[in-house]
């Protein structure tokens, strides 16, 4: 109830912002919490397809927490489709001075609105029909006990895979790198690859760690949050790595075409911004994670995990916002924009933490799962 | 004759079928009186270390140490060789530029960690290669390399193990077989085998290393190195290309260009350039740094006094002046300066070779030279 009235107080924060601050600022903050919850809803998906992929057995009683948290990628799918409405606003190829310049001009038939819109439906309808299709199957097996579940799920996950890389990179490339279409870095679309994995861990810890904290995944132990805690560890460092060898081949280069983008987004009044991104998403859980006995531990666990999760925004934010050319600003609209989306994706994990059983009891291998010791 | 040498013995060993079994009886036995507790297994038991009660390894803390050093050693390293020792502008980047540290900065901390880890757990930890432990000489240690799982209780200070009781006890946690070790400790007869056996492998291996060193060079005497980069498409200075209109490789500047640091010199005469005023005090230090400049330049041509006697053979042709004469002793500097930059008769121009300040260095030394060779007795101080 809370979080209903907070949301509605937020949207309505937001929806004043589209006529006091100007429909580019309200566009990119919606931008930005779209993106956020794709992630966090696209990485827990990955998990999900990573455990049929590998055959994997540790992670079995994490695996409805994961698909539950996987969920997300329906609004943002919605959110998706509704930003298209941002197109004419924020995306400098949509204008039609546009086709003066020879480069936008040689990336059109990429670049233009009607396939732009046709790439993010079908993004969209990708990630909801992988994810009922991945927690449709576990949900049937709870009463079923049906074994070819399994079967079904991992000839589907390399499938799965394929379609990930490809639409998380045209995420990538659409949402973020076409708001200032001369630029352009192949190694992007890896870039925000590393981010919604990332927070699709971080999600999934914090739920998990939500829900075994009132008991309701008994069984899950020290042992499962490690591997929990050392994938978001690996990919902290892995985010660091690929964030470096981008910033630093273009610093090296130097190519205008290149460094343009980087010339807004590290000097000036964002550099603290960029510094203090380096801070919260590598120093600090690289520091809290490192030592063996950090991984199990459920309470550094989860203030590292709610940690990521407030870093991916704020990595997002650094991509996107400084499109508008205003510096960094956290003000009434943005405020408004947090508490709408977050409530949004809170009320909306409550929902899904009431899908089936908290574990899929069906599955073969949660006894496995549930007997795993590092 | 107190106690039978037999009731008591280095080890009692007794092995197991399951790393499980393992596991449960070295939990109860752990902190046995009997002796030290020790397992032996084919490949690493997760929770061995716990089950045993063993501290933690120091390993973490001694690759986090490592690293940070290895990071800090290649970081320092390179600051100083790029901004400190010999600093060089490279791409247009400072000297000091972190950005392009951080790669072997990362690489020499995984190299120091890596390093450390494995040759920290291999050596310092494990000391390995540890061939004369006396496990080795049992019979049990062949069925730990395949399938068994051990677990031992060891004479610790050399007072040796109660056999029967040490036997009974692991024959209670449901161990298959037991093995005694006697008193006193056994030397394993595998060593001298092995070192034989190691011995004769690095002695066939430097032989074939050898041998396939001298056929390689012998019938392949010049094996050309990755050659990509100087094969590639490029332009070399003062050598034609295809790749512009005008078939130059080289570039002309555009137009209205300036060098940096370049002053255009407008003076066309001598008689202009009388008007010119050294502008350098006659100090020590600009003698000294004429002295070295004429050294290099002028020398060779007019000679250690300036004299035109040159150090070149006949075959040179040119006859250099003689700096000394009375013309030139006379003549302003402004004068001299303007043969310098334009050149005289043979002599071309040494305005690209000498800077500015330069040139009037070696004009306050020529002045010095031209005074010595007509001193009077009131210059002697």
């Amino acid at each position: 109830m809370r979080i209903a009235a907070l949301g509605a107080l937020g949207a309505v924060g937001a929806a004043l912002s589209y006529f006091a601050a100007g429909p580019a600022r309200f566009w990119v903050n919606w931008i930005v919490w779209m993106l956020f919850l794709a992630s966090v809803g696209l990485g827990a998906l990955f998990l999900v397809g990573l455990e049929h992929l590998f055959i994997a057995r540790w992670s079995v009683p994490l695996r409805r927490t994961a698909e539950r948290v996987s969920g997300l990628v329906v609004p943002a799918g919605v959110a998706a489709v509704a930003a298209l409405g941002s197109l004419r606003v924020l995306y400098p190829w949509t204008r039609p001075e546009a086709a003066a310049k020879a480069v936008l001009a040689a990336k059109s038939a990429w670049l233009n609105v009607p396939f732009f819109c046709a790439r993010t439906l079908l993004c969209a309808g990708i990630w909801a029909f992988s994810y009922r299709f991945f927690l449709g199957g576990s949900l049937s097996q709870d009463a079923s006990k049906d074994p070819a579940m399994n079967l079904r799920a991992r000839r589907f996950a390399p499938v799965f895979m394929s379609l990930f890389a490809v639409t998380v990179t045209i995420t990538a490339f659409d949402w973020i790198s076409s708001l200032q279409p001369e630029w352009y870095s192949d190694i992007f679309g890896v870039y925000l690859f590393a981010g919604v994995f990332l927070s699709g861990l971080a999600g999934t810890a914090a739920a998990v760690l939500h829900l075994s904290g009132r008991g309701r995944l008994p069984g899950v132990r020290g042992d499962h949050l490690y591997n929990l805690g050392a994938l978001i560890f690996a990919f902290t460092v892995f985010w660091s790595y690929i964030a470096f060898a981008q910033y630093m081949l273009i610093w090296y280069g130097n190519l205008p075409e290149e460094i343009v983008w980087y010339k807004s987004r590290v000097e000036g009044r964002w550099l603290p911004v960029i510094l203090f991104l380096a801070l919260l998403r590598f120093a600090v859980p690289f520091a809290a994670l490192a030592a063996r006995d950090a991984k199990k531990d459920g309470r550094r666990l989860l203030w590292v995990a709610w940690l990521v999760l407030f870093s991916h925004w704020l990595d997002l934010y650094w991509l996107v916002y400084p499109e508008l050319g205003i510096g960094p600003r956290f003000s009434w609209p943005e405020f408004s924009f947090a508490l709408m989306f977050v409530c949004a994706g809170l009320a909306w994990m409550r929902r899904q933490l009431t899908l089936g059983e908290d574990m899929p009891t069906g599955d073969p291998f949660l006894k496995e799962g549930l007997e795993f010791r590092l | 004759m107190t106690e039978p040498s037999a009731a008591r013995a280095w080890a009692v060993i007794g092995l197991f079928e399951r790393p499980e079994d393992l596991l449960r009886a070295a939990a109860r036995l752990r902190g046995s009186p009997l002796g030290r507790v020790q397992a032996y297994t084919p490949y690493p038991v997760h929770h061995l270390d716990e089950a045993l009660g063993l501290r933690r390894s120091p390993l973490g803390g001694m690759v986090f140490v490592m690293g940070v050093l290895g990071a800090l050693t290649a970081f320092a390293f390179q600051y100083w060789m790029s901004a400190v020792d010999y600093p060089i502008v490279t791409g247009g980047k400072s000297p000091r530029s972190w950005q392009a540290f951080v790669p072997i900065t990362f690489e020499v901390m995984v190299l120091f960690a890596t390093l450390t880890a494995g040759l920290g757990m291999l050596f310092l930890l494990n000391r390995l290669p540890d061939i004369f432990h006396p496990m080795l000489a049992s019979r049990a240690m062949e069925k730990i390399t395949r399938d068994r799982f051990a677990l031992a209780l060891e004479s610790s200070g050399g007072q040796g193990v109660d056999v029967d009781a040490a036997k009974k006890v692991i024959l209670e946690l449901g161990a298959q077989e037991v093995e005694v070790l006697p008193l006193p400790a056994p030397a394993p007869a595998a060593p001298l085998n092995f070192l034989l056996g190691l011995g004769g492998a690095l002695v066939a291996a430097c032989v074939l290393a050898g041998y396939s060193t001298y056929w390689v060079i012998k019938l392949y005497p010049e094996l050309p190195p990755m050659s990509h980069m100087e094969r590639q498409p490029r332009l070399n200075a003062q050598s034609p290309s295809g790749f512009f209109k005008d078939g130059r490789g080289m570039r002309p500047a555009p137009v209205g260009s300036v060098a940096r640091g370049h002053r255009p010199y407008l003076i066309k005469t001598p008689e202009e350039a009388a008007r010119l005023v050294n502008p350098l005090p006659r100090t020590t230090e600009t003698m000294e740094k004429g002295r070295v400049l004429y050294a290099v330049y002028c020398r060779v041509c007019h000679g250690f006094l300036g004299d035109g006697r040159t150090t070149l053979t006949s075959a040179y042709g040119a006859k250099p002046a003689d700096l000394r004469i009375k013309r030139l002793a006379l003549a302003p500097d402004g004068t001299i300066y303007h043969a310098i930059m334009v050149g005289k008769n043979a002599m071309p121009s040494y305005a690209y070779e000498l800077k500015e300040d330069e040139r009037w260095a070696v004009i306050h030394y020529l002045r010095a030279l031209q005074r010595a060779q007509d001193a009077r007795e009131s210059d002697i101080p």
